[in-house]
């Protein structure tokens, strides 16, 4: 930069110029402005140049919209159509073209606003984004939750209060939650949260209008989520049209608190489950064992009973014994009483003891001689006696 | 080494035995008392580390920042 020698004002060249108003516009910072979109053109490489005038056409300025930019708001621009404009003054240095420079594109009104919402909730049903069939389960147990809320506010404290203690791994993007300006947040942490180990994904904030809830029916942040490798459970307040974030989400709730809730849920019901199995198993565990206890009372009753049976039989056994041995007993003595007769019956009956006495048996031809005719005159007669026989022959016979 | 089984992992195989001997449980016309004991021990186990579990841990808390798109 040159210097005028006299009065040291600094000598620009033009680039030189232009980056000096640049530098001092940037110092303005963003602006929004509203207006009805004209002259629209849609470069080849999908950059957006239009004119954006007042409404009386007092005013009117040059603005041009990044590719990017663009796709990201979401808006589709028409001739005709009011809109919210927010960027920042700029002078092109290769044409001195001063430009407003969009960052973000909103519609304005209430009643644009609710028709490019229909549009695009019946754009994003058609092609099946918010099927039940496609919606991936809340896994049983989560234990690492990322959050995406603004940590200003009483959003994220409701749902910290509200969060068992389950030992929950808690991450939390802080991310802008409403105007367009959102969206580029909320994208990125998305983005972030794709590459990180989480079980599932909770974006939170509080009730709104639809206006103010714009962020959430922007068609690249509602497609970021469809494909998110966990389920994504969005906790937005709304009054009667649910952004469509919520409907394109795996599960929805309307407050923070009961985001929490439902994190909660499968950790409360697994001590339940718990309680019932106790009571499903042990229970009838111990049910069988009191069944097998009474069949051990009745065995224990049943042997008792045998054992008295026993004992009773072999009371009557020894009973039985004893009047056998008596009944035998007395047998034997008359056995020996009449084996006493019959020994004094033979003793005197003995014929020896007949011989002793004097007697002798006197025999013919192997015949006791009991009368006269037994013995033949001329036959030896043989005589017993005591310590012998007598041979004598029989000369008479005198029969008295 | 092998991982450690996250909590949840745990909680989640743990309530599934317990479904499953519950249901032995219940289509046994007869229990055989030994392999009943067996499984009521097992139960018992399952069901004492899962409610340690389930007492109150503290969550942990942090805030990270967003990674600029490459």
């Amino acid at each position: 930069m040159e210097q005028d020698e006299k009065k040291l004002e600094p000598i620009f060249s033009v680039s030189e110029y232009i980056e000096f108003l640049n530098i001092n516009l940037r110092k303005i910072g963003t602006a929004k402005i509203t207006g009805e979109v004209t002259k629209l053109t849609i470069s080849s490489n999908g950059h957006v140049y239009f004119f954006i005038k007042d409404k009386s056409g007092k005013g009117v300025l040059d603005c041009i919209i990044w590719k990017n930019n663009y796709a990201l708001c979401g808006v589709r621009l028409e001739e005709g159509k009011e809109v919210i404009l927010s960027g920042y003054p700029d002078v092109y240095p290769l044409s001195g073209r001063f430009s407003f420079k969009v960052n973000t594109i909103e519609l304005k009104g209430e009643g644009a606003l609710k028709k490019a919402y229909e549009e695009l909730k019946n754009k994003l049903e058609n092609e099946g984004i918010f099927d039940r069939a496609r919606k991936k389960k809340i896994p049983m147990f989560p234990e690492r939750i990322g959050v995406i809320t603004s940590k200003q506010g009483a959003v994220i404290h409701d749902f910290l209060n509200n969060i068992g203690k389950y030992g929950f791994k808690i991450q939390m993007i802080d991310s802008r939650v409403e105007g367009q300006e959102a969206i580029k947040d909320l994208l990125s942490a998305i983005r972030t949260f794709k590459k990180k180990n989480i079980d599932v994904l909770v974006v939170i904030r509080g009730g709104g209008s639809l206006e103010s809830l714009q962020p959430f029916n922007n068609e690249a942040l509602i497609r970021e989520i469809v494909d998110f490798p966990v389920p994504i459970i969005a906790g937005i307040g709304h009054d009667k049209d649910a952004p469509l974030f919520t409907l394109a989400a795996d599960a929805s709730e309307s407050t923070p608190t009961a985001v929490a809730n439902l994190l909660n849920e499968s950790w409360a019901q697994a001590l339940l489950f718990l309680e019932r199995y106790e009571r499903d198993i042990i229970g009838r565990y111990e049910m069988i064992l009191s069944g097998y206890k009474e069949i051990e009372n009745k065995l224990k009753i049943s042997f008792n009973n045998f054992k008295n049976a026993l004992t009773a039989n072999r009371a009557n056994l020894h009973g039985s014994l004893d009047k056998s041995l008596s009944g035998f007993k007395s047998l034997l003595a008359m056995v020996g009483q009449k084996i006493e007769q019959a020994e004094k019956v033979v003793f005197f009956n003995n014929p020896e003891r007949q011989l002793r006495l004097g007697y002798s048996i006197a025999s013919c031809d192997g015949k006791i001689v009991r009368e006269t005719k037994d013995a033949k005159i001329g036959k030896n007669i043989y005589i017993k006696v005591t310590d012998g026989k007598i041979i004598s022959e029989v000369k008479n016979i005198n029969k008295d | 080494m092998a991982k450690k089984k996250s909590d949840a992992k745990n909680l989640n195989s743990n309530l599934k035995r317990l479904s499953e001997i519950a249901e032995w449980f219940d289509n046994q016309e007869e229990i055989d008392v030994e392999e009943g004991l067996n499984k009521v021990n097992e139960a018992v186990g399952l069901i004492k580390a899962s409610k340690e579990r389930l007492k109150a841990v503290e969550n942990e808390f942090e805030e990270i920042k967003k990674e600029m798109d490459s």
